[in-house]
């Protein structure tokens, strides 16, 4: 990437008098060309990285001319930052159409014009349909106006048919809808032979099946450049608009159930639909007139409108039937611009901000809107409108609702959007136009669950079993669409407060070729749902009823079936409720999953078998070994419990020459993420060896592995004191006798087993093994202390003091944050575990420290825009795979606000130290409050090549996880994602699972593995039990230690039973004769010249004996290198 | 592959063992079931006239690549039969200065893990050497009679070693203690009896611990004073009261939206380069 500070450069250098205007284009070759040499004379920059701007004085202080003020002036009142304005006009430039283009499509679509009016007419026939070319063709919808956005160009084309063909009473019975299908099969029959088109094909204008259009696209490699949609309306005033009233019926039932009309007079209900479909073709033209008017020549509100469709199509929200289109947003504007709300010279970002502001501002469910002004007493009022239809937006004419098909779930995920939106440009973020326009968001990761209906012909059954015959007779029998608005409605009131918000997903718009018969109705798919979760909701397995003499006793009893039992509360009152099997945190999230089978099946006859939901597929990665029904949370609370416990003791110890003056954990387990929770260690006595004396249990040889018990840090703060000494060495001292002491009061007041160390004091409490680390307040900064020459004292980071601070310091600030965390959000244990679960399933898990982890999964929860803080752990995983292959961390520090602490100058400030320092700071930066500025979490690595490495496997793997959580069918081998490539590796080491003490939790956990030396029941407890001994770390250790400078060892923690090993790039490069050099290498003779190469026999061999009884095989594949 | 693996057996059966100039080489294997072998490169240890080494010159071999399973007890019986060894030192890498003689305390110091490592060895007799460097080897580190534990064993055997012993650490702490206690009880003493005294040329050392107590000298302090007094300076100064300062303010206003444009362009150049505008 050469042109990066192009603009800088090519100002810096060429002082000629421009303005900031012609400096923008100026990035043109010139620049590139002239600061690509300045690049190359100036050492080599790191490619795409952003530098630091560097203008000189005069640059900076010269006079400014007019142009430049009224710029500077424009951007900060019509657009929020200079950044924005040029992001807005580089996306409008992506995404509008070219001039040149433009000239093509319009050639094409006289040719189209000329072909139609070609078209051969039918001789007169009784009884028949008859075709006569279109009275009219004209050009409406977005093209017109040019607003429509690539990549899909489409032009839609109205053809007037002309009054001969069509008869009185056609606005009946689908009559008027048959004709308009003939005569567009009519014309298709003509135009698909005609070379000019390369496809000739039919689909549903916006996905309503009554209406079929014409897809015309030109031939050869224009075949893409434009889809030409034929919309046969009526002719002008054809249709008395008073027959087309929401109120009116135009479906007699007689004639759609196929009998004859019994001549009952029984009313026929209303077809509110079927009208405003007839009503639709009628107002084609005058919307388009609207529109132009009203957009005409202010270029600001069309680069809105482009603006508001890519926003909509982000979110999956213009397409099928019912969504809202980019005409409604049009629309929409056309209303704001009539209310005075936006004015015409406005800029696109305005447009945009006061659509925002208005759709989350207003609900259109309740108070419908009128582009109507006249007061016309014929005209229905608003309220008729919203009796039938749940969303209204009526047109200038008064007659017709454009949000007709719009349901209400689907308004409220607009207005959902909406409001996040507009909270996002409020909160001045740097990124937000990257979240708001070009952040796609895909159901799967935008809804915490999400349900397949399927087979659709189900829904069939259900309308018949919600009564909703007369939405059929109005739908024309679209049992889809008909049933669509009744079920989210039943599912809204079962899920109450549980639910955020309910999504479904618009039937799609199927294109079908004209020799084949139109798809049906349940061909369209799947129906899904998505659910967004209310975590407060989550936690309660009880949905509360009317006490039971009240007359709501019965609706609730109804709407619950069976499962409404009558209860008696500890207030006294005797209620129906409903009480839902849920024990743990995990079962709880899957309540709605009860709730949506049981309601399903109850009102729609819908059984579970067509129910597929996806809200916990993934819980079984982070279920402990023989736990089936909980994720962990339960466990992980156990141990804090426990932890609370000990640190009481603590507190409350006698007898300590100084007191406590903090009690701080220290350990991912206190801050819920630990991958597998601790579980209480029993261990089997014959098992071990024992070391009396020491009170401790050893590792035996003859006997597999024992279970792997990890002590929790516990970092325990003594105050200050006069009495510490103040030397190094000489502090470590007084520690060691802390420890020593610590050990002593706690098993003599408390009778706890204790151990200690020079460093530690391990404590087994109730199971649960901590490790005590004392710290002195002061000490960091007495190893900090260095004296200058002069005598002077001067502070210096050193590697030890840096350690210290870390471990004692911010670990523990972490920690007690991310709890924090948890307690607001209860997914954020399952988001990081699953995070961290995967990263290590990739064998990355030594390179991405677990607190760096966490801080990215702490991300998505206070960082959630453009979406919400996730409420389940699938969700939040797939959000946490996106951000890290999306996330440009080359040129962008990971900010993660815990307790919101950082002020909006602190944050740009951050982001300006960071650009300047971006050399020095690691490849991955996470900045927290605590930790402004040098990312203490990843300062070790990950590599720039490792980190690629985690981006390239988390691109593969969200669009296999989506698929697979996607499809309706099930969703396979879940575990797929989290198996690791190993033919990447030069070697692989495999190990004896007998060795291996975390076996069982093996991705792919095997059936049966090697007794732990556990006992089920509680046993005697007076010795220690084994701690931290992992042979697989411990061999890890020894290998990179002494092959760490030729290779690169990747491995599983959890279970995994190979290593990988990577020889470096560099590490088979001969290297020359020096004493330095020698480590594993070999002298051979290269060309006459004695150099250094890595003697890999040998060190194949040790691998072998390093490992002796863990190691079961060195599977070299020589193949893929060569010395 | 193969092939190769085939030539190097065999030359290294045949031809000479290379080694860098000035150095033999000793091939040396873990046990005799392991088929290629590690080299040991050796040389009688030698330094500059002016630099100081506490190895004696004539006695002490100097061994490179020594395997990370090969300990000092092991490199030791590997060389005795050259000649009785006095002493054994391993290394992470090649120390000419002085290195601590007195052993670090294994409480507060965990031995490290090793990898390939340096080793300096002193022969009693100056004949070690040379018979050090005539050996042919391979040199087996363990054998039947004296095996050496890897793996599992090893790490079984390290995990015993490393449970602690409270009693010696206690006996540790209060030693160190004791003795640190009694250095800074000197210090104090001799700083009291200084206090106030004038030295040669008259000149008499100001301490905190005067009847006046000076401040300390950390670089935090003296950046604590120059704080101080620039906040007193920004204090009296004026702000936005002139002309001048209005003006200025003003076009600083604009440097900064200028730098600010600047920046933005930058990043929109770069976004342009990745493709970032291509919404979908």
């Amino acid at each position: 990437m050469g042109p990066a500070p192009a603009g800088a450069q090519h100002r810096g250098t060429a002082g000629e008098p421009e303005v900031m205007e012609s400096a923008l284009e100026g990035t043109g070759k010139e620049g590139k060309k002239e600061s690509s040499k300045k690049h190359t004379m100036a050492g080599s920059p790191v490619e795409g990285l952003l530098q630091p701007v560097k203008l000189s004085r005069a640059e900076l202080y010269k006079e400014p001319t007019n142009e430049e003020l009224n710029r500077l002036r424009e951007t900060e009142s019509l657009f929020h930052s200079s950044l924005l304005r040029l992001q807005v006009e580089e996306l409008l430039k992506e995404v509008k159409l070219s001039e040149k283009k433009k000239e093509r499509i319009d050639a094409f679509l006289r040719e189209v014009n000329q072909r139609i009016m070609r078209v051969p007419s039918t001789p007169e026939t009784e009884g028949c349909f008859r075709f006569l070319p279109p009275a009219q063709v004209t050009v409406v919808g977005s093209y017109l106006l040019g607003t429509c956005i690539r990549p899909d160009i489409n032009v839609d084309v109205a053809l007037t048919m002309p009054r001969e063909i069509l008869q009185d009473k056609d606005g009946l019975n689908q009559r008027y809808f048959r004709k308009r299908a003939l005569y567009l099969a009519h014309l298709a029959h003509h135009l698909a032979q005609d070379p000019l088109f390369g496809s000739v094909r039919f689909s549903y204008t916006n996905g309503c099946h009554l209406k079929p259009s014409l897809l015309l696209r030109p031939h050869g490699k224009d075949e893409h450049l434009v889809t030409v949609r034929l919309h046969p309306c009526p002719p002008p005033d054809f249709f008395r608009p008073c027959r087309l009233l929401p109120s009116k019926n135009n479906v007699r039932s007689a004639w759609y159930r196929g009998q004859s009309p019994s001549g009952d007079g029984g009313p026929e209900p209303p077809t509110p639909y079927y009208n405003t479909w007839v009503l639709q073709d009628t107002a084609l033209e005058s919307h388009v007139q609207l529109l132009s008017t009203v957009l005409g020549s202010a270029s600001g509100l069309k680069d809105g409108v482009a603006l508001l469709k890519v926003w909509l199509r982000q979110r999956e929200l213009d397409k099928g039937l019912g969504g809202f289109s980019g005409f409604l947003v049009s629309m929409l504007v056309a209303f704001l611009v009539s209310t005075r709300k936006i004015h015409t010279t406005m800029s696109g970002y305005q447009v945009l901000r006061s659509i925002l502001q208005f759709l989350a501002t207003t609900d259109l469910t309740v108070n419908g809107i009128s582009l109507c002004f006249s007061s016309d007493p014929s005209l229905p009022a608003l309220a008729d409108f919203h009796q039938v239809f749940p969303v209204v937006f009526l047109d200038s004419s008064g007659r017709l609702n454009l949000c007709a098909d719009v349901t209400a779930s689907t308004y409220r995920q607009v207005q959902h959007e909406a409001q996040l939106s507009m909270v996002l440009l409020d909160s001045r973020a740097d990124d937000g136009f990257q979240l708001l326009l070009m952040t796609p968001k895909p159901m799967i990761r935008a809804f915490d669950h999400i349900l397949h209906l399927r087979p659709l012909s189900r829904l069939q059954a259900a309308c018949h079993r919600l009564k909703l015959w007369p939405e059929l007779q109005d739908h024309g029998g679209d049992y889809v669409s008909a049933a669509l608005g009744p079920l989210t409605t039943l599912l809204e009131q079962g899920l109450g407060s549980r639910l955020h918000l309910l999504a479904h997903s618009r039937p799609p718009v199927s294109e079908w070729d004209i020799s084949q018969d139109p798809p049906r109705h349940r061909d369209s798919g799947v129906l899904t749902l998505g659910l967004l979760l209310r975590p407060e909701g989550l936690t309660s397995v009880l949905e509360l009823g009317p006490e039971a003499d009240q007359p709501e006793a019965a609706d609730f009893r109804q709407f619950w079936g069976s499962r409404s039992e009558l209860r008696r509360f500890q207030d006294g009152a005797i209620r129906e409720a409903v009480v839902w099997e849920a024990a743990s945190m995990a079962q709880k999230r899957l309540i709605p999953h009860q709730v949506v089978t049981h309601l399903l099946a109850l009102h729609a006859d819908i059984p579970d078998t067509c129910i597929h939901y996806t809200g916990g597929l993934l819980d079984t990665l982070i279920q402990g070994l023989k736990e089936t029904s909980s994720t962990g949370e339960e466990a992980l609370a156990a141990a804090v419990r426990c932890y609370d416990d000990l640190s009481r003791l603590l507190w409350g110890l006698e007898g300590l020459p100084l007191t406590v003056s903090a009690v701080q954990g220290a350990h991912p387990v206190l801050r819920y993420t630990e991958v597998f929770p601790p579980t209480p260690v029993r261990p089997a006595y014959s098992f071990y060896e024992h070391l009396q004396e020491r009170a401790s249990l050893l590792p035996r040889p003859d006997k597999p592995c024992p279970a792997y018990v990890e002590p929790m840090t516990v970092v325990c703060h003594l105050e200050g004191s006069g009495q510490w000494p103040q030397d190094a060495e000489a502090i470590q001292r007084v520690r060691a006798a802390f420890q020593l002491r610590l050990a002593e009061l706690l098993t003599q007041q408390h009778g706890v087993q204790c151990q200690a160390t020079a460093t530690h004091t391990d404590v087994l409490k109730d199971g649960f093994v901590f490790r005590i680390r004392v710290a002195y307040q002061r000490e960091p900064q007495i190893l900090r202390e260095t004296r200058s020459p002069e005598g002077m004292i001067s502070l210096r980071d050193t590697p030890a003091s840096l350690r210290l601070e870390r471990d004692t310091r911010q670990l523990p600030l972490l920690t007690s944050a991310l709890h924090g965390l948890q307690q607001q959000h209860p997914a954020f244990s399952g988001v990081a575990r699953l995070a961290k679960r995967w990263v290590r399933a990739q064998l990355l898990g030594e390179k991405l420290t677990d607190e760096s982890l966490d801080l990215v999964a702490a991300a998505l929860f206070l960082h959630p825009e453009p979406f919400t803080p996730p409420s389940s752990p699938q969700v939040g995983f797939l959000r946490f795979l996106f951000l890290v292959s999306t996330f440009d961390w080359k040129n962008n520090p990971l900010i993660v606000n815990l307790n919101n602490e950082l002020t909006v100058e602190e944050l740009v400030e951050i982001r300006s130290v960071f650009l300047a320092t971006r050399t020095q700071l690691p490849v991955m930066v996470i900045i927290t409050p605590q930790d402004r500025k040098s990312s203490i979490w990843t300062q070790d690595g990950p590599s720039p090549q490792i980190l690629q490495q985690l981006v390239i496997l988390a691109a593969e793997a969200l669009p296999v996880l989506e698929k697979q959580l996607m499809d309706p069918r099930g969703p396979g081998d879940i575990r797929t994602v989290f198996r690791p490539p190993l033919d990447m590796y030069d070697v692989l080491i495999r190990l004896s699972p007998r060795h291996i003490p975390r076996h069982r939790q093996a991705v792919d956990s095997p059936a049966a593995s090697f007794c732990r030396g556990l006992l089920s029941e509680p046993g005697p407890s007076s010795l220690m039990p084994v701690l931290g001994y992992d042979p697989p770390q411990l061999y890890l250790a020894q290998l990179r230690e002494a092959f760490g400078d030729l290779a690169l060892f990747f491995y599983d923690q959890h279970g995994g039973e190979v290593i990988g090993v990577l020889w470096k790039p560099t590490s088979f490069q001969p290297q020359p004769l020096k004493a330095s050099n020698t480590k594993g290498r070999m002298v051979v003779s290269r060309g006459g010249e004695l150099v250094m190469v890595p003697n890999v026999e040998a060190i194949l061999e040790d691998f072998a004996i390093l490992g002796d009884g863990l190691v079961q095989a060195v599977e070299a594949r020589s193949e893929r290198w060569t010395v | 592959m193969v092939a190769r693996r085939r030539k190097r057996a065999a030359g290294t059966s045949e031809t000479e063992i290379l080694s860098p100039p000035g150095y033999s080489a000793i091939p040396v294997k873990f046990s005799e079931k392991q088929q290629s072998s590690h080299y040991l490169y050796i040389r009688q240890h030698r330094v500059r006239e002016d630099t100081k080494s506490s190895w004696p010159q004539k006695r002490t071999l100097f061994v490179l690549n020594v395997p990370p399973y090969c300990t000092e007890e092991c490199l030791s019986r590997l060389l005795s039969p050259c000649g009785p060894v006095q002493s054994v030192e391993l290394q992470e890498k090649p120390d000419l200065a002085e290195s601590p003689k007195e052993p670090k305390s294994r409480f507060f110091y965990p031995k490290p893990v090793p990898g390939f490592q340096v080793a300096y060895v002193v022969f009693q007799k100056p004949g070690g050497v040379s018979a050090a460097l005539a050996l042919k080897g391979p040199l087996l580190v363990s054998t039947e009679s004296h095996p050496v534990k890897s793996g599992i064993h090893k790490w079984i055997r390290d995990y015993a070693d490393s449970v602690p012993d409270p009693e010696a650490l206690r006996v540790e702490v209060d030693t160190f203690m004791e003795t640190y206690d009694k250095k800074i009880a000197e210090e104090e003493a001799k700083a009291k009896e200084e206090e106030g005294v004038p030295d040669e040329e008259g000149w008499v050392k100001v301490t905190r611990r005067g009847r006046r107590p000076v401040l300390p000298r950390t670089e935090a302090a003296s950046l604590r004073v120059l704080e101080k007094e620039r906040r007193k300076r920004a204090r009296k100064e004026l702000l936005n009261f002139y002309a001048w300062q209005h003006r200025e303010t003003k076009m600083e206003h604009l440097a900064q939206l200028r730098k600010k444009f600047e920046e933005d362009k930058q990043r929109i150049e770069l976004m342009r380069a990745q493709r970032k505008f291509r919404p979908y």
